[in-house]
């Protein structure tokens, strides 16, 4: 039972550059490897998906989606000159396992706060993945907050209280980080086509970190992170990492799909096989 | 940042009634009469239970909501056109955004304290100033974009601010977004947010505003990362630490003794000692817009908020002093 539980984890980015209508390059292999990590992880039969995303950040607690049916409309902040900015949502909630994993972080001694409000704005890194990966929504998901503050220690015990509940409730559950890599954005309005991460150097820490990943050698890249996250921004100290070794989401090599810039950021897809 | 272009100051597309011709007998001159630090954690107007906001509380943060009663009486003398604001949960991630959207109006449900802040806005931006305030940005040679997209939800920094200075939202407002990147604890460029306030402050002068501006930024920002189960119980609340009080009161001092350039030079070693918010902008962005009067700030009042350091002040640049 317990070896079942886990179907498979993937890493994927949640910038809505990924859903544009004219994508650059990057941008298009980057959706195409999101879309293909999404039917490999469906054609193992999940009954939910485990997921984090480093766009919903929180201060307080670590904060868990009980609203059954999050929809609505989002209106990026930032992108909303694009059509990639606005994005239509219809989640679907495994409310049984978001309760049993909020239980489990209570149980392991750090705070779940449980979240259910109308017109509570759910994330874009969210909203980018689930679309791309279960785009008729067969899949309901469960859902944590990453925590600004929560050390990856914190973020690999959230990770594991996740996979503890899927157990109790005897769930086969996909693992899924939203994150980005490098996060240096080129910090003006350009044309898809100019797109390229920002600085040499984060590119070279990107195929770094992306290099142990491919290898299994996820202690290495866990070592690694701080560093990292210093010397290449990386989005949210690719706390992500920690958060799905916790959930056994990343165990042994990855499969490194596609790796490439989103307005000057760096991202990737990368799927572990159960 | 790139270095872009810039629109003419044009007339005729207001949103709301032009200021009076400046001179005028009844009408006050135009120009900043002042600019306040008004900082917006939203557990402050959890706790003055207005009704727009869902949450119901018994009270709490009195200090603070006293700073804002008086800061409230002083602006009611002051006589503004407009609000304008700079928040930084606003967070623009491509240059700096300017909300020209006529009149926003919406559920503001915030992420981090949903069970505090569920606020039903509806607000009436001066679309003029705010479209002149992006162009003279831009002419300064700063990435700019123009809010025309009505689907995008005001944040809960903007509100904050805008509410406690004025809720009955009776004034304009103009709402600046704060440039920076959420994903690694990213701080604005100070020396852009000095240019942004220049622009600010020409725009205000080119379209005969008075104008009050909000400079919506805590102090201190390490925080609790847990939360009692009555948010309100003050009994929790004190300074994160002893630290974070002593460099927030050195600030302070330095505030309270004037000259406001020597405030700014002294927000960056506050920035790394105490994480303070003031890294998102805002109060360098005040102070340029005033010029840098060699003045003094009034603190209204100074308090914690789940462990961050929290100031109301004023300033009133001299010209203004009489008001």
């Amino acid at each position: 039972m317990s070896e079942a539980t886990v179907v498979g984890g993937a890493l994927v980015p949640g910038m809505p550059h990924l859903l544009a209508a004219s994508p650059a390059p990057s941008w298009k292999r980057l959706a195409e490897a999101v879309l293909e990590v999404g039917s490999r992880l469906r054609a193992a039969n999940p009954d939910a998906v485990l997921l984090l995303s480093t766009q919903w950040f929180t201060v307080l607690g670590h904060q868990v989606q009980l609203d059954p049916n999050p929809r609505g409309q989002r209106t990026d902040e930032n992108w909303y000159a694009y059509d990639f900015g606005h994005l239509d949502y219809d989640l679907r909630t495994d409310t049984a396992l978001a309760e049993a994993w909020a239980a489990e972080i209570d149980t392991v001694g750090m705070q779940a706060r449980r979240t259910h409000y109308e017109h509570f704005p759910i994330d874009t890194g969210t909203v980018v993945a689930s679309r791309l990966l279960d785009p008729d929504r067969t899949l309901p998901m469960a859902q944590v907050s990453c925590n600004l503050y929560a050390d990856a220690d914190a973020l690999f015990r959230v990770g594991a209280a996740g996979v503890a509940a899927a157990r109790r409730l005897g769930r086969r559950i996909a693992v899924v980080g939203v994150s980005g890599l490098s996060s240096g954005l080129t910090p003006r309005w350009i044309s898809p086509k100019e797109d390229e991460i920002s600085d040499p150097a984060h590119e070279q820490w990107n195929s770094r970190l992306l290099g142990l990943l491919a290898a299994g050698d996820l202690a290495a890249a866990l070592d690694l992170r701080e560093a990292y996250s210093r010397a290449a921004a990386a989005d949210s100290q690719l706390r992500v990492l920690p958060w799905l070794v916790g959930a056994e989401g990343a165990v042994g090599p990855g499969e490194v799909l596609a790796s490439g810039p989103i307005w000057g950021t760096g991202a990737a897809v990368v799927h572990w096989p159960a | 940042m790139a270095r872009v272009f810039q629109l003419p100051v044009t007339t005729g597309r207001t949103a709301i009634a032009a200021p009076a011709v400046v001179g005028s007998t009844d009408r006050p001159r135009p120009g900043i009469a002042a600019g306040y630090l008004a900082p917006h954690p939203p557990h402050l107007i959890y706790a003055e239970n207005p009704p727009q906001n869902e949450p119901r509380s018994t009270g709490g943060w009195e200090v603070l909501r006293w700073a804002y009663a008086e800061l409230r009486r002083r602006l009611t003398r002051l006589r503004p056109d407009v609000l304008v604001v700079h928040a930084p949960h606003w967070i623009t991630m491509v240059g700096h955004h300017v909300n020209c959207v006529p009149n926003p109006r919406g559920v503001s449900v915030e992420p981090i304290f949903p069970h505090l802040f569920r606020y039903h806005y509806n607000m009436t931006t001066d679309v003029e100033l705010a479209e002149t305030i992006a162009d003279c940005a831009a002419e300064a040679g700063l990435v700019t974009s123009k809010l025309r997209e009505p689907g995008v939800r005001v944040d809960y920094a903007t509100i904050g601010a805008l509410h406690l200075a004025n809720p009955s939202w009776d004034i304009p407002v103009v709402s600046l977004s704060a440039n920076n990147n959420p994903y690694f604890y990213a701080e604005a460029a100070l020396d852009e947010m000095e240019v942004l306030g220049a622009a600010t402050r020409r725009a205000i002068e080119t379209t005969g505003r008075r104008a009050v501006l909000l400079a919506s930024n805590s102090l201190s920002h390490l925080h609790w990362d847990v939360e009692a189960d009555l948010p309100e119980d003050m009994s929790r609340e004190h300074p994160f630490s002893h630290h974070q009080y002593q460099w927030d009161i050195r600030l302070l001092d330095l505030v309270r003794t004037g000259p406001t350039r020597a405030v700014a030079d002294f927000v960056p070693q506050h920035i790394a000692q105490t994480a303070s918010e003031t890294k998102a902008g805002s109060l360098t962005w005040l102070l340029a817009a005033l010029d840098w009067p060699a003045i003094p700030g009034d603190v209204l009042g100074y308090g914690t908020i789940i462990g961050t350091g929290n100031a109301v002040v004023e300033w009133v640049p001299e010209e203004f002093s009489d008001v």
